[in-house]
């Protein structure tokens, strides 16, 4: 017999136990597998393998093994499981009494569950790791805190991911709604935020990249851990991948530990306040926490009806032409009936009943319905000015922009310049946001502008623009674009931003310029390359430079890289006599300057193997040659890429010659 | 024992118990009747500590029952369906009783185990069937060694024989150790044996509650028969219902028989006799005022008449 203040319940945490423990074990042999067995496995030919000729030791071995173990991933699934079946009897009227009729408290009741739950998910932690320790330790590995440290992040996202699937299971009636609660739960705010971002897509000026700047915070515990608590193990070779030159290793995410811990414990008291306080009676009941039963419903109905009405509205632009006023109109509409439609559907299943439609729900739904066209004539009429919204300038860590090229601005005056720009472009936005109505035949294309902030943010726009150069356009219209090519086709900044950060001080390592020879009596084609091996290599970079020293001045007479806002359609015919088909391109590089890539960085690629790495000091440049480049065809004909202007092809006649 | 003061119970709209009160001596043995849908198992779940009343009180030997441990462990309850744990057999569950109830007694166990000889003590106690899970309920519950039981339909599916070895361990505690024991039962005929005291429910009220012998004197069945037409009765005369056989009256009379008996004895009867009437009997006739009399129902070339 427990005392009245007891938390545990010995004979109650004997019977969980004896319910659990054989997920509990297949938990533990999962975690063998994965972890001691799989390593003896991959070690056990260590003298012959690839691994013991580049020169890793058993550490190393031993640290990229514990870095590529799953932490979260085994947890999320084990707590939800265990869990479930320690709290089986509140999803069954008949268990769920007599469970409450026996001399155990509420408290014991919960606090056992807990801590039989916690034993049998966190034992097999505690037990791999230990055989896992000791497999390193007699493999050689003399540094095995590694081990310790997934042994810790696997337990404590066990105790995180318990205490949401306790309180998942504790709001419901129903175990199958409880754990489509807790998937729920687990990526709530994600869910949320791809139900604002789609909205916006379609819905908020210059959001329709949204879905592209998703990035995982700390309230999508499952993806965050993954990403921000691991094991980093980074280990180095040489240039040719002969050698091992450096091996270093981190533990991060301690501090987000701990904070996901007290959110855990605060969780668990929390839940076991709804536990004292739970009626019996709404065992089987779709919510049986009072004060969720709205919440479920209004949120379900807000959420679903604002991504569904504006696909609604999404959907009939793609069979007409919309104004932006017209589109809002219909996604207005369709939110608020599809709304109320979810809000009925919600109450029925929080009701177990068909017959929801009396009175008071009807307000109930009318009142909803004034909140969510409120939030819907916020978004349109942009209250937290999100579409205006262009970053501080001392918030931003770099600018950037795609058209036809991806340009990064990291230094403060262009960032400062491209801000105003982009300003600009948004005085005004009830010409900007019809455009595509109101020139249905002008052709364009989108923009995309980027900033990342300081605090590790990125900003997303992106904007329909048409063709500057067609005559209909307003000169309102021209004065928001045309500022922007302008800046874009600036030669100092295409060479800075199109060649890269080395351009005027690298040494030009490579160049092909390929030309069309014809085979099988002119029915197919084949590229050629003059390779110049009968130079030296000094003799062939001076070869290079010349011709490079040709392209920057097409760069300056504005030949070469230059964008405009025209659709790929515009004068078509022309641009395809003037381009050529030839391929063309070079490779720049500088020894003591690492290449800044506009592209990776817009992309925010990080790519940790080839920063560390002595190649990403050079980078080849792709170049779309046209007939104007004139002094850059003048030196790859003097210098002997080609020797006669036939051996230049236009995409105009490449096409007509072997279009079949 | 038990002291429930006007406990209220809503289910949504719906009252369970309206404004309920009863009381259980210690060491009687309470019948709880009524319809169903009248409350009796909402108001066993609140004595067993499961609900918690919207209003009103329950308290046993004085203490409020809702998650009070300390009076739970002095009592067992049996309900209409039983749960075990899964996996568990006849001793697991001894095991598990043994450690949350504090008085249990293993030995007395292992005698009352010898009443049962057709348990196997080692299967799993959720493949037993309904009627051998009650018994093992049983074994565990008097095992508990528990002040008071509260048994809602104990022995529904248990065969004859098995009923009367229950009961008769029930009333050897009961007269032994003074254990209380309310049931809730719709078998009144059983109940009328074992039952000192009985309360009707109806409509989440209990409409009386009253000892066994008290309510077989409250209610009379008297057969009588005059020469002519009946006269007419005094309005002192509290007649529940009367029936009418050719020149045999029968009446079900409310109140002190004796007095009904002197003035129906003025009128110069042909014939009168006053005879006892069975609990089902004062459960269907007392109820009758409640809306919840038996009607006659006369089926006839496909439709069906109601005759009141």
């Amino acid at each position: 017999m427990q005392s009245k203040t007891s938390f545990l319940n010995k004979a109650l945490y004997k019977k969980n136990i004896s319910r659990t423990w054989i997920p509990g074990l297949l938990y533990f042999v999962l975690l063998l597998i994965c972890q001691p067995i799989s390593f003896i496995i991959s070690t056990a030919n260590i003298e012959d393998d690839w691994y013991s000729q580049l020169g890793y030791t058993m550490e190393m071995r031993l640290f990229e093994h514990m870095s590529s173990q799953p932490s979260a991933t085994f947890s999320i699934v084990i707590s939800i499981v265990v869990t479930a079946i320690t709290f089986w009897y509140l999803f069954n009227r008949r268990d769920s009494y007599m469970m409450h009729a026996f001399p155990v408290s509420r408290r014991s009741l919960y606090f056992t569950g807990l801590a039989s739950s916690f034993t049998v998910s966190i034992v097999p932690v505690i037990l791999t790791a230990a055989i896992m320790s000791v497999a390193a330790l007699a493999s050689g590995a003399g540094n095995i805190s590694c081990v310790w440290y997934w042994a810790l992040i696997t337990a404590f996202t066990t105790v995180l991911f318990t205490s949401i699937a306790m309180f998942s299971l504790m709001i419901t009636g129903q175990l199958v709604t409880g754990i489509v609660f807790y998937c729920i739960f687990n990526f709530l705010y994600l869910l949320m935020e791809i139900a604002f971002r789609l909205t916006a897509r379609i819905l908020v000026y210059g959001m329709d990249a949204a879905m592209n700047g998703i990035q995982y915070n700390c309230f999508t515990p499952y993806l965050f851990i993954l990403d921000k608590i691991k094991i980093i193990s980074n280990v180095v070779t040489d240039d040719d991948y002969t050698k091992v030159i450096d091996f270093t290793y981190e533990y991060t995410g301690g501090k987000y530990m701990i904070g996901y811990t007290v959110f855990a414990i605060l969780l668990i008291i929390f839940t076991y306040q709804l536990y004292r306080f739970k009626k019996l009676e709404t065992v089987l009941d779709f919510i049986s926490v009072p004060f969720m039963k709205p919440v479920f419903s209004v949120g379900m109905s807000f959420f679903i009806s604002m991504v569904a009405g504006a696909f609604v509205a999404g959907m009939i632009e793609a069979i007409r032409v919309l104004s932006y006023d017209g589109r809002y109109a219909i996604a207005i509409v369709s939110t608020l009936i599809i709304g109320a439609i979810i809000y009925f559907a919600t109450q029925m299943m929080i009701e177990k009943t068909l017959r929801v439609f009396c009175l008071k729900k009807t307000i109930h739904c009318v009142i909803y319905s004034v909140a969510a066209l409120a939030v819907m004539l916020c978004m349109r009429f942009d209250v937290v000015g999100v579409e205006n919204r262009v970053p501080k300038l001392e918030d931003i860590a770099w600018a950037g922009i795609q058209n036809d090229y991806t340009m990064v601005f990291t230094d403060e005056m262009e960032i400062e310049a491209f801000r105003q720009l982009h300003q600009n472009f948004l005085e005004d936005k009830k010409e900007l946001r019809d455009i595509n109505y109101n020139y249905r035949d002008v052709d364009g294309k989108r923009i995309e502008i980027r900033y990342k902030l300081k605090n590790g943010r990125i900003i997303i726009r992106s904007y329909p623009v048409i063709n500057t150069e067609a005559s209909v356009v307003s000169p309102e219209y021209l004065a928001a674009t045309q500022p922007i090519i302008d800046f874009l086709n600036n030669p100092g900044r295409i060479k800075q931003h199109i060649i890269g950060n080395i351009w005027d001080d690298c040494e030009v390592r490579g160049m092909e310029l390929s030309t069309i020879i014809d085979i099988e009596n002119g029915k197919d084609y084949n590229f050629v390359y003059s390779n110049f091996d009968e130079l030296s290599t000094t003799e062939k970079y001076a070869k290079f430079q010349r011709v490079y020293d040709a392209i920057l001045k097409d760069i300056d007479a504005g030949k070469l890289f230059q964008q405009n806002f025209a659709g790929y359609e515009y004068n078509y015919k022309q641009n395809q006599k003037r381009m050529l088909y030839n391929d063309f391109n070079f490779t720049i590089y500088n020894k003591d300057k690492v290449y800044f890539s506009d592209e990776n960085t817009f992309q925010d690629y990080v790519d940790t193997y080839s920063a560390n790495n002595p190649s990403w000091h050079e980078q080849n440049i792709y170049v779309n040659l046209n007939l104007d480049c004139t002094n850059t065809l003048k030196a790859l004909k003097d210098e002997g890429f080609y020797t006669s202007d036939e051996d230049l092809m236009t995409n105009y006649t490449f096409d007509k010659k072997y279009e079949n | 024992m038990i002291q429930v003061s006007n406990v209220t119970k809503k289910f949504g709209d719906f009252v369970a118990l309206d404004d309920l009160n009863m009381h259980v001596e210690r060491g009687a043995i309470y019948g709880l009747v009524g319809p169903n849908g009248a409350g009796k198992s909402t108001i066993i779940r609140h004595l067993s500590g499961v609900y918690k009343q919207d209003a009103g009180q329950v308290l046993i030997d004085g203490q409020p029952v809702y998650e009070n441990q300390a009076i739970k462990s002095r009592y067992a309850v049996i309900p209409d369906e039983i749960f075990y744990f899964t996996q568990a057999n006849t001793l697991d569950m001894m095991k598990f009783y043994k450690d949350i109830y504090p008085n249990f007694d293993e030995a007395l166990f292992k005698k009352i185990m010898n009443c049962f000889p057709a348990i196997n003590p080692k299967k799993m106690v959720r493949t037993l069937s309904k009627g051998m899970q009650k018994q093992v309920a049983f074994m565990l519950s008097i095992a508990a060694r528990p002040e008071l039981m509260i048994l809602d339909e104990p022995v529904d599916g248990l065969d004859p024989v098995m009923r009367r070895q229950i009961w008769s361990l029930i009333m050897s505690d009961v007269a032994e150790n003074g254990l209380t024991v309310l049931v809730s039962s719709h078998n009144l005929r059983e109940l009328e044996d074992v039952c000192d005291h009985v309360g009707i429910m109806n409509n989440g009220k209990i409409l009386i509650e009253r000892s066994l012998d008290e309510l077989q004197t409250s209610i009379t069945k008297i057969q009588i028969a005059f020469e002519g037409d009946m006269p007419k009765l005094p309005e002192d005369i509290q007649v529940l219902k009367k029936i009418t056989n050719g020149r045999v009256h029968t009446l079900i009379v409310k109140g002190e028989p004796r007095a009904a008996e002197q003035i129906i004895s003025q009128m110069n009867p042909l014939l009168m006799d006053v005879l006892p009437l069975t609990l089902e009997e004062i459960f269907i006739y007392e109820l009758g005022g409640e809306n919840y009399a038996v009607k006659d129902i006369i089926f006839k070339q496909g439709f069906i008449q109601e005759k009141h």
